[in-house]
């Protein structure tokens, strides 16, 4: 009609409304608001109170760089970053090969694998508060700890576990790694799914035997899956909080001291007048590097993937 | 991912279907190989129960045996007898179940939430495709790139004192379920389920008549059941192992779920009902887990395709 | 958790006082019948009054009896309603509760952290109110010390659970290492050789203290006061400076090195903070250790220990400057409150918290729910306000005294002449953070370099002094 085309032309608000924006405005509110206000302006806004002092009682003041000066002349910092990078190495040592064994294994023998694959999925659904505490009970020092009993009838003597320094982080990642070992298989076995039958045939037909057509064929294929994994895993355990803060509290003598719970003592630790701005500089350098590791790690996998 | 079988039996191999894998049935003719074979089986066999299974068992096993045993004899076989009663005051004194429930409660707004950001998003960004849903895709996935770690101190400070909202969140669910509803990588995965479905469907649905609420609602939702199903599993196992979060904002101990509330009992709790409480905590989720394996495993794999 | 959370709930609902004529101290004298809380002026206008109630998960009859209490208030002072909330101090997240408005117009913070809130002027001055308290607000000066500011103006208020450190020690354990459980050890020589004997002939650890979540830091402090050194000096500008490294700190660390190492007596587990070394001493794992004299209630309460095996004595105190480190709940308001919430917030503390002191009514009232619990009552406690006030306080409360006070007697009677010492005043809980890695290193490394740990904790703390002080 002559009104209609009028309006369409025009396209004023109410050829929007009548167009169904009104609607899709309405079905985009919630993802919108909820995004904008616990997303999206808590990362602005991290990146602005990394500069200032915030006290809480007064407002914020502008505080330039002295946040940064401050975190990078704690003498714990050092400590925690050498802490972090360890326990991330020996998770990476622990938790890399082991699911992949784990998982190529499970995919080649014929029976039972539904049972295995539910087994090995179990400690990643128990809560991990709960895997924690367990094991904060097994790694009792005395010689009636659990694991001391246990050790001790093959005759290994009573071990500290969490109270002593050499021992404290490969405790923490022993726990870390058989908590998060079961999710890495079922990846793994997934991406196994997915290498292309004929791949084998061919490499048969090459006369390649067991061992070849594993190395060839199987982890080549694997190479997306682990490259991503490998990169997630680092992210996330540049991030551990759980595991330090339940099993020893960053001890014995900051042993396992993580940047994170530097980050969680600065805001939350029991000195009154909690440090947001030192956390969230903390935060901010931390999210630095992880994220120039990222794209660092990136560009050296692409070539090697295309290779 | 090649489809799963449709077959009725309940034990079936959930990812390994029947195409072949490294070894090809002409090498397992070959003896080295059966018993290469066979050894491996074993010793799966064997590592898996032990290693996986084992804690879990002995777990199972304290909960019902006196402290004192726990302490001196742990791996003894109930020399004084087994103490059921460990459950119970579990469950009564130490007041497992009003944390349990607290436990569900935030599960299940969290889940609710979650739910309802994600379909209403995916739709948006999949299916209604305004002029900018591209810069809401883009927000959306650039805030799958920041750590956690980020958001930590600013995300307390918004829930202190919410812009919109007069007084502070703390203290309240609240706190709890709407930072949790923000979960880009549900977004994604049903952002992407949805791509997948296919357009004549939407297009006969609207030649019928169907406006965009009914389309969501009797077309879109009813055809992403296998979706919704696995981004509900995500959605609940993230709220059951957040402790963090909650630990931070749930100051009253009334409201506290299972994962912050056990670690600040156990001073004032004997071993035995303490190791009990433990056990009860983990029932639910292991539980869930075996009735549901498949959406549980298939969301485990589904992870890795998504970030790959 | 910290142990300042861990002291506030031990103090809950049930204070007592045990002092024998002998040790009198004080010269005050103020007849417990003298001045009870004056009459003076209502507030002018209608207050609505919040204040802090019971810790969460208190029993339904602690519930009716603050109710009772918040009634009879109400009705002796019609201008004021009070409303009460559950609140837990938690010095982790009290800036935010403070700024989220979360917090209740008068609420219970330990004496440890009084001073740092009054630094970062987080609560309320009530020095013109102290004629609203008992006596005149003549509280007992080495109490009232931890909640005045540098002004000498009080602003927290002393409210309950006032306690020195004490050796608590297993009568049981003593017994069966051979050792007489009515002798308890008077030097740090005799502890030495105690904890040896009883790591020797039981399994038990002869003696061992706290390590974490700051705890560590607050033992050692206390073993540092015992030997008569100081953790901090306040220069004549007010300037604080940290000195970690004195000779009694490195005294009390080798002490707890030679314990460890070279007797092996003090067990296999250092992960302890307040809740889980009274968990692992009423399990019967540990013969002795510090901890504030108070903390029987909560032995009693959350560790349901054997009351027969409890021992208290006093700790062994060597030099001249040597003392006790004391603490205890204040009771604080919140800064920027109106000067009519002010005056109602000091009425309700002085009934509340104080008024068992002035009637043997409200003395008994006070108790008797936690006696009709069978819960403690008439664990040791400070002069609220003087030796005598004390003295008549546990003479109204005696009927329902049940604690074994005859196990106490070390204690108690070395209690009165021993010097009360304040914590560090600047960044307390800093301080004690610094140390924490420097007694789990003891405890956890052979070859621990006590001079290195320590110069390195001192550092830290002269930097977190340095920043509280800009």
């Amino acid at each position: 009609m002559d009104s209609a085309q009028h309006s369409a032309r025009r396209r004023g608000p109410l050829t929007w409304v009548r167009g169904g924006g009104l609607t899709t405005v309405v079905f985009a509110l919630p993802m919108i608001i909820i995004f904008g206000l616990f997303s999206v302006w808590p990362i602005l806004r991290s990146v602005v109170m990394a500069f200032q002092e915030t006290n809480l009682t007064g407002t914020a003041k502008w505080a330039g760089l002295d946040n940064f000066a401050w975190v990078l002349s704690d003498p714990d910092l050092p400590i925690a970053i050498t802490n972090t990078a360890y326990f991330a190495v020996l998770a990476l040592v622990f938790g890399f090969p082991i699911p992949l064994i784990g998982a190529v294994l499970m995919s080649e023998v014929k029976r039972l694998k539904g049972f295995y694959t539910t087994l090995a999925y179990l400690p990643a659904v128990i809560p991990p508060v709960v895997a924690v505490l367990l094991w904060r009970f097994f790694y009792d020092g005395a010689p009636t700890g659990v694991f001391n009993q246990l050790l001790g009838w093959i005759g290994l003597g009573p071990f500290p576990w969490l109270n002593d320094r050499l021992w404290a982080m490969p405790s923490l990642v022993l726990e870390a790694t058989w908590a998060g070992a079961g999710g890495t298989v079922i990846i793994y076995l997934a991406a196994l799914v997915g290498v292309p039958g004929e791949l084998y045939e061919a490499a048969e037909l090459d006369g390649a035997g067991i061992w070849r057509k594993i190395w060839h064929v199987t982890l080549p294929q694997l190479r997306g899956v682990l490259f991503i994994t490998l990169i997630l895993q680092l992210i996330a355990t540049a991030q551990v909080f759980l595991e330090p803060y339940l099993f020893t509290g960053g001890g014995p003598n900051k042993a396992t001291l993580t940047i994170l719970l530097m980050i969680y003592n600065y805001a939350f630790g029991a000195s009154l007048g909690s440090d947001y701005g030192a956390a969230t500089a903390l935060s901010m350098m931390l999210a630095a590097f992880l994220a120039v590791f990222s794209l660092i790690y990136f560009r050296l996998t692409r070539s090697w993937s295309q290779s | 991912m090649s489809a799963l079988p449709t077959r009725g039996n309940r034990r079936r191999e959930p990812l390994v279907p029947g195409d072949r894998a490294a070894i090809s049935s002409f090498d397992r003719r070959r003896p080295t190989v059966r018993t290469a074979m066979a050894l491996i089986n074993v010793v799966l066999f064997v590592v898996l129960v032990l290693a996986c299974f084992g804690p879990l068992f002995l777990l199972m096993k304290f909960s019902v045996t006196p402290t004192q045993d726990i302490l001196r004899t742990p791996m003894a076989l109930f020399p004084n007898g087994v103490r059921w009663e460990n459950l119970a005051s579990a469950w009564n004194e130490v007041q497992i179940n009003r944390y349990f429930l607290n436990t569900v409660v935030i599960a299940a707004g969290s889940w609710f939430f979650q739910m309802l950001v994600c379909t209403t998003g995916g739709y948006v960004l999949s299916v209604l495709r305004p002029k900018y849903a591209s810069i809401l895709n883009a927000l959306v996935i650039s805030t799958l790139f920041v750590p956690a770690v980020v958001l930590l101190v600013p995300l307390y400070l918004t829930v202190l004192n919410p812009p919109l909202i007069g007084h502070s969140l703390l203290n309240t669910y609240w706190a709890v379920w709407l930072p949790s509803a923000a979960s880009a990588f549900n977004v994604v995965i049903i952002t992407r389920f949805f791509d997948s479905l296919p357009r004549e469907i939407f297009e006969a649905a609207r030649v019928d008549g169907a406006g965009p609420f009914r389309l969501f609602w009797s077309v879109v939702l009813p055809m992403s059941k296998p979706i919704l199903g696995v981004a509900s599993v995500f959605a609940i196992i993230a709220s059951w192992k957040d402790f963090l979060w909650p630990l931070l904002v749930l100051k009253q101990p009334a409201i506290q779920p299972l994962s912050v509330r056990l670690p600040a009992i156990q001073a004032q709790t004997d071993l035995g009902v303490f190791l009990a409480a433990l056990a009860i905590s983990t029932l639910v989720p292991v539980l869930l887990f075996l009735v549901f394996q498949r959406s549980f495993l298939r969301g485990a794999g589904m992870s890795g395709a998504v970030k790959g | 958790m910290s142990a300042t959370i861990r002291r506030a709930i031990a103090g809950l609902g049930v204070v007592a006082l045990a002092t024998t004529a002998a040790a009198c101290a004080s010269p005050t004298a103020s007849s417990p019948s003298a001045s009870q809380a004056p009459t003076s002026s209502a507030p002018a206008a209608p207050v609505n009054l919040t204040v802090v109630g019971l810790l969460p998960g208190a029993t339904p009859e602690a519930q009716k009896n603050l109710a009772n209490q918040v009634k009879l208030f109400e009705e002796a002072n019609p201008n004021i309603t009070v409303t009460t909330k559950e609140y837990e101090w938690k010095a982790t997240t009290f800036a935010a509760d403070l700024a989220g408005g979360t917090l209740p117009d008068v609420f219970e913070i330990p004496f440890t952290d009084a001073k740092t809130l009054i630094a970062n002027g987080q609560i309320a001055d009530m020095n013109d109110q102290l004629g609203e308290f008992p006596f005149g607000g003549a509280f007992n000066p080495n109490v009232l010390q931890y909640g005045q500011g540098p002004d000498g103006h009080a602003y927290a208020i002393p409210a309950k659970s006032v306690y020195g450190i004490g050796l608590h020690y297993n009568r049981e354990l003593f017994t069966k290492a051979g050792l007489d459980p009515n002798k308890p050890p008077t030097t740090w020589d005799e502890v030495r050789a105690d904890a040896k004997q009883i790591a020797d002939k039981t399994k038990a650890a002869g003696y061992v203290q706290m390590t974490q979540s700051n705890t560590g830091g607050w033992q050692l402090t206390v073993a540092t006061y015992a030997r008569g050194g100081q953790m901090e000096t306040v220069g004549a500008d007010g300037k604080a400076t940290a000195t970690l490294d004195n000779p009694g700190t490195k005294a009390a660390l080798q002490f707890l090195k030679d314990v460890r190492w070279t007797d092996n007596a003090a067990g296999s587990n250092f992960n302890l903070d307040w809740g889980t070394i009274n968990q692992a001493f009423a399990a019967g794992q540990i013969g002795m250790y510090t901890s504030g004299q108070d903390v029987y209630t909560s032995l009693v309460q959350a560790n349901a220990i054997k009351p027969d095996i409890y021992g208290l004595a006093m700790i062994p105190l060597e030099g001249d400057s040597a003392g006790i480190l004391g603490g205890g709940t204040m009771a604080a308001v919140k800064a920027g409150s109106s000067d009519d919430i002010r005056k109602a917030a000091a009425k309700w503390i002085s009934h509340w918290y104080l008024s068992r002191y002035t009637s043997e009514k409200a003395a008994l009232a006070f108790n008797q729910q936690a006696f009709d619990d069978k819960q403690p009552v008439g664990t040791p406690e400070l002069p609220m306000f003087s030796d005598a006030n004390l003295e008549q306080y546990r003479t109204w409360i005696k009927p329902l005294i049940n604690v074994p006070l005859d196990h106490m007697t070390d204690f108690t009677s070395k209690i009165g002449a021993a010097k009360i010492l304040n914590e560090p005043p600047v960044a307390t809980q800093d301080v004690y953070a610094a140390l924490d890695p420097v007694v789990q290193a003891v405890f956890t490394d052979k070859n621990a370099d006590i001079d290195a740990l320590l110069a390195a904790a001192n550092k830290t703390a002269q930097r977190a002094i340095d920043k509280a002080q800009r």
